[in-house]
């Protein structure tokens, strides 16, 4: 989503009522959040593949693979809350 | 459900032109990185040693591996929004929980 919206140049937002700049505001923060969520999927999908994805043989997740997969995501949101939480820890000891 | 091409634009047409923009995008930029991804991933493990053209196997191994990236970003999703869910619905939204 690196290009902007007016990019197009034909766009009257004059004509936007305040009604629907709120409800545009309100959608691009959804689709922004949404895009966040994904970009997180890719890069949770791309580590975990490396760890859990052994032969290639056929298109299916076998039944190590896909508990696996399930497992990664659980242990790297674990392990990310475990930083945070030793920051805090660190935080209010010093 | 709402057509793009209508001759003048009235407020609610542009509120809906740029919606429906800003979704096409949205979905453009996450088939990107997904093809990006996967071409990185299944090139490393399909063409190990990169010969003159790409052999049957190395085909047969693309597709697969695809097949699989792609059930492996499907198991992600779900397991990443429940997730997400349960924390919400657990009392803390970051903090809590059991680790």
């Amino acid at each position: 989503m690196d290009r902007s919206i007016g990019s197009s140049g034909n766009l009257d937002m004059s004509s936007l009522s305040d009604s629907d700049k709120r409800e545009l505001q309100q959608f691009v923060m959804q689709e922004a959040q949404k895009a966040t969520i994904q970009q997180s999927i890719h890069s949770l999908t791309d580590m975990c593949f490396k760890k859990c994805i052994g032969k290639i043989s056929s298109g299916k997740l076998d039944k190590y693979e896909e508990p696996c997969m399930q497992n990664c995501v659980e242990r790297f949101m674990d392990a990310s809350h475990l930083v945070l939480k030793q920051l805090e820890n660190m935080r209010t000891s010093s | 459900m709402d057509s793009l091409s209508t001759g003048s634009l009235s407020g609610g047409d542009a509120k809906t032109t740029i919606m429906n923009q800003v979704r096409q995008e949205a979905a453009v930029a996450n088939a990107k990185a997904l093809i990006e991804k996967v071409n990185e991933h299944c090139f490393e493990r399909c063409v190990p040693k990169p010969s003159t053209s790409l052999s049957r196997s190395e085909e047969g191994c693309y597709s697969a591996c695809m097949e699989k990236y792609m059930a492996a970003w499907n198991a992600v999703s779900k397991q990443y929004v429940s997730r997400m869910q349960r924390e919400q619905s657990s009392a803390g939204f970051i903090g809590g929980g059991s680790l």
